[in-house]
């Protein structure tokens, strides 16, 4: 019988195997992991733009000094409080125009673009890295150790984030590492009670009983077997938690707790321009504006990324 | 439901305990002592500084310190504020009911619009609707509020002059404060033009604090509602020819709020760290504003009991939402 | 006698509208006043979305359109939206396959009971009340009173599906409509709930359309059967012919599947190859490729359902009359 060209012919063994078919039978092969992420991703459009605004947010920050038309803490003490470009007595070398004393807004904005970035990626770095240690442990070992830290864990969820993080920042001094350190610190518990919660989880499986039979130590199964399988949830909470570190550190600005002056820290731009909500509305909307638009993007992107990666989840 | 609720009782001791060793070990790692914060450049003499400490008690180790505190604690007493010389638990007392009343209004504001908005959105997915609700409440929750709440002024009480700035009451109206709901108290004295003065005072800070929980009861109620909206008992309402509003509002919704009411009552931290924020811009005399100058002035009394007595509420609150759980849940009502 | 129930041609699309998945292709048969039609066939024939679709559950995205749809001289397709409902769960009512998920775990089960007649009657609370804990005695569940103020989450499986069956029959449906409804109890359950259901079948005098996978189940109850797959109907044949002499090819291997039926070999007899998804239906027979007769015009073109008002067959070459040898394995 002449089989058709286009398919290859599979047979199953426990049927009638002599016998040939007229038909065919397709063979699938299924894409990687990663490629069905990505498909999934980019369904949603929303994700996309948050992708294409955060990768843009980042080459700016990284080429700061050279997108930037003035230097962050120049100031021109013959244009203070100077409108952005498009209204009556603004002009172009100053687009966005000036603040109280007379420092280019747009050029703060861009270099402010790096404090944000910078601080999201140490923040989430740390945070991560000792929450993610400390739920494997909790979640592995259990006994007293996972009491004991979950217990600090419920603790420290118990007192308001940022009332925490205010009191951490007045021990250390008030400065933008500071404020990074303490941010990191408050968000450790979110971390850990994740990681946990995976680890307890996928515990329970086959396949971990599998290594352990095999005669993994105990530090490989956490890091090898565990973790890997875990990190999905991990890695949306992740973006959202670069974004919410963002926010923290202008509300820690905004009280005059995180970065000081003259350092462009949008929050701290937003602390100094409170008096000028009426006389010169654009030291108010613009730095708020540029907070509002990277913590969107980021939020984008992590919501494309937990749709994404849910039916792996679910799977 | 009994042990259910006994349980729950009992956790919450432990963590009291903790958050007082908590904040203990905090307040006193914050360096210098309020004393010489108080007096300032001036100085003193270091016998007069040591007499001053003594009179505090805070020269006795720490460890005496702790207890000492705890024991107090657990009859009321905070100790005084170093700068008012007020007691910690009156200043509270004082200064709580105006950020319980801020909350609740900004919950209200909330939830009135959020969750008619996540059930909109889920009956409705994929259309404009869902899409506006999606992103309206996304742009929500990556605002700084502060900044949410400096445009607002700009445009209600700058531009067009609706509300005011600041404050729970305008200078012109005197109210006895009673119960402290600033609402309630107006309506006691039956001055109802303070009591719309006291409205509008609330209408702008309640926005500003609510915009967050708003954007999560909405995020959540509609995740929630597509979830229970594919359970098998919604086909079964529908295969008995309910009528599709039934079907939503009757069937879906009830079981759709369970992990709503969790989310909200969480939902509870998340309220008092923006009152922190939103008490400073609108200058609104709440437990929020009363912390932040007290960690400035190192006011350790204050800042010890103050993180002791929020911590007290939200455990509280977290409590009250376990219970509430229980009562929509019949699954915990009637265990097997 | 005038068919109750009378479906030519039912089609239900998901999809794209330039390249829908017809998840049921051309699907014809009449269902009787007191008879009982079983539908057979494997996970992915169409089975349930038929029923659903005549049940008006089907949701957007899915489409459904038939050349006619009447139940009881009614034309379910060009009926408005509220008067259908009247139809759904009071004429014609439905049961699934997974009774303890598709009851509500929030309220209870007397109150789900009670909802049931509201809906397609009234009544008062209390009228309503007595006549849920007559129903639930009538499907064998003892103390009912008492019974009425459980919730779902309290009750077994067997105990859920009388539940299930109680609010099914609540208003006196003339056509009941079962959703493969043993396949998620026990063994030992399975036969009781199946004798209840065909008790209150014969008492009431009500159409029955039994879903299930389960040959022995069909062969026992029903009174005509409808062999499914991959979306379309395959055989029609009253019960007793179809399992002593099956002419379609499928037919006989689902018949050949059974562990009786091998008895004596080392191997099941199972047909190899699934059943055809979205992406990859033969141009010709969608048995084609699993059909150990296939032939050169089998690949080419699709057959059509052709015989008398009594037995149908959708095959080119259908089996000889009492041809009941299995091929065996070369």
């Amino acid at each position: 019988m002449p089989s058709d060209p286009q398919n290859e012919l599979s047979l199953d063994s426990a049927s009638d195997a002599g016998e040939a078919h007229a038909f065919a039978h397709v063979r699938h092969q299924p894409p990687h992991p990663l490629v069905e992420v990505w498909r999934d991703f980019r369904e949603s459009k929303g994700a996309l733009a948050g992708l294409a605004v955060s990768v843009a947010l980042v080459l700016i920050a990284i080429f700061a000094p050279w997108v930037a038309p003035h230097s962050p803490i120049d100031q021109d003490q013959s244009a203070f409080l100077q409108p952005p470009a498009w209204l009556p007595g603004g002009s172009w070398t100053d687009p966005l125009g000036t603040d109280a004393v007379g420092r280019d807004l747009l050029s703060r904005l861009i270099f402010g673009a790096r404090l944000s970035l910078f601080v999201g990626l140490l923040v989430v770095t740390l945070s991560l890295a000792v929450g993610v240690v400390l739920g494997l442990l909790s979640g592995f070992y259990r006994g007293w150790i996972d009491s004991v830290i979950m217990r600090l864990v419920d603790i420290m969820m118990a007192i308001p984030s940022l009332l925490l993080a205010i009191a951490i920042v007045a021990i250390l001094g008030p400065s933008l590492v500071n404020a990074i350190i303490a941010i990191a610190i408050v968000n450790i518990p979110f971390y850990i009670r994740l990681t946990r919660a995976s680890v307890v989880a996928e515990s329970a499986k086959d396949y971990v009983m599998a290594s352990r039979v095999a005669g993994a130590g105990h530090l490989r199964l956490m890091f090898s077997t565990l973790l890997p399988n875990c990190t999905a949830p991990l890695i949306v909470q992740a973006t959202l938690g670069f974004s919410s570190a963002i926010l923290d550190a202008a509300a820690l600005g905004f009280l005059g707790l995180g970065a000081q002056p003259p350092t462009p820290e949008w929050g701290t731009m937003l602390a100094d321009s409170m008096q000028f909500v009426q006389s010169a509305w654009w030291v108010v909307t613009f730095p708020g504006l540029a907070i509002l638009i990277t913590v969107l993007a980021f939020n984008l992107m992590g919501d494309g990324l937990r749709d994404a990666l849910d039916p792996k989840l679910k799977r | 439901m009994t042990s259910f609720f006994l349980k729950r009782l009992a956790l919450i001791i432990p963590a009291l305990a903790g958050v007082s060793l908590l904040t203990f070990a905090l307040v006193h790692l914050i360096p210098g002592d309020p004393i010489t914060i108080m007096v300032g450049i001036r100085g003193l003499t270091p016998e007069r500084h040591a007499e001053m400490l003594h009179q505090l008690g805070l020269d006795k180790p720490l460890w005496q310190q702790f207890l000492m505190y705890d024991w107090n604690a657990l009859h009321g007493d905070l100790g005084r504020s170093i700068f008012t010389r007020q007691p910690v638990m009156t200043e509270f007392l004082q200064r709580f009911p105006a950020t319980v009343e801020l909350s609740l209004a900004a919950i209200v504001f909330a939830i009135v619009i959020g969750l008619p908005a996540g059930v909109l959105a889920a009956v409705k997915r994929g259309s404009w609707i869902d899409h506006t609700v999606m992103t309206a409440s996304l742009t929500g929750y990556s605002m700084p509020i502060f900044w949410w709440a400096l445009l607002l002024i700009l445009l209600f009480s700058v531009q067009l002059g609706w509300t005011p700035v600041s404050g729970r009451l305008s200078a012109e109206y005197w109210i006895t404060p009673h119960t402290g709901f600033m609402l309630i108290d107006t309506l006691r004295e039956n001055d109802f033009d303070a009591f719309e003065n006291a409205l509008w005072h609330l209408i702008l800070p309640a926005i500003v604090l609510g915009t967050i929980p708003l954007a999560v009861i909405a995020r959540m109620t509609r995740s929630s509602m597509l979830e229970v909206l594919g359970d098998d008992y919604v086909r079964t309402a529908r295969a008995k020819g309910a009528a599709p509003w039934r079907v939503i509002l009757v069937h879906a919704l009830r079981n759709a709020l369970i992990p709503v009411v969790t989310v909200t009552g969480l939902q509870v931290g998340m309220l008092l760290t923006g009152a922190i924020l939103t008490e400073t811009i609108f200058s609104w005399p709440g437990i929020g504003q009363w912390m932040v100058q007290a960690i400035n002035q190192r006011d350790y009394p204050v800042i010890q009991g103050g993180i002791l007595l929020i911590a007290c509420a939200i455990i509280l609150v977290n409590f009250l939402v376990d219970l509430t759980y229980g009562l929509i849940d019949p699954r915990i009502r009637h265990p097997r | 006698m005038t068919a109750l129930l009378d479906i030519q041609n039912l089609r239900v699309e998901f999809g794209a509208a330039d390249q829908p998945f017809r998840a049921v292709d051309g699907v014809s048969f009449t269902v009787r006043p007191g008879e009982v039609l079983g539908i057979v066939g494997e996970s992915g024939s169409g089975k349930s979305v038929t029923s659903l679709a005549l049940m008006g559950l089907i949701a957007y995205p899915g489409r459904v359109s038939a050349e006619r749809l009447m139940f009881d001289g009614q034309d379910l397709l060009a009926l408005p939206p509220k008067r259908r409902r009247t139809i759904t769960g009071g004429d014609i009512a439905m049961i699934f396959q997974e009774p303890m998920t598709s009851l509500n775990p929030a309220f209870t089960v007397g109150w789900q009971i009670m909802e049931a007649l509201k809906i397609h009657g009234g009544g008062s609370t209390r009228s309503r009340r007595d006549r849920a804990a007559e129903l639930l005695s009538q499907v064998g569940i003892p103390d009912p009173r008492r019974r009425l103020d459980t919730y779902p989450h309290q009750m077994s499986g067997g105990m859920s599906q009388r539940v299930m069956i109680a609010m099914a029959i609540a208003c006196n449906p003339k056509l009941l409509i079962a959703d493969e409804p043993t396949t998620a109890l026990d063994v030992t359950i399975q036969a009781q709930v199946m004798d209840l259901l065909l008790h209150l079948q014969q008492e009431r005098g009500m159409s029955l359309i039994l879903i299930t996978h389960d040959l022995a189940v069909a062969a026992e109850a029903a009174h005509r059967v409808l062999v499914m797959y991959a979306g379309q109907v395959v055989e029609t044949a009253p019960a007793d012919m179809l399992f002593d002499d099956p002419r379609h090819p499928y037919t006989e291997a689902l018949l050949a599947a059974l562990p009786e039926r091998a008895r004596g070999q080392r191997r099941l007899n199972a047909l190899a190859g699934v059943v055809p998804g979205q992406h990859d239906r033969p141009r010709g027979c969608l048995l084609g490729p699993r059909c150990p007769y296939a032939q050169e015009r089998c690949r080419r073109e699709q057959p059509m359902l052709h015989g008398d008002t009594q037995r149908q067959v959708r095959c080119f070459f259908p089996l000889a009359a009492s041809r009941t040898s299995i091929p065996q394995s070369a």
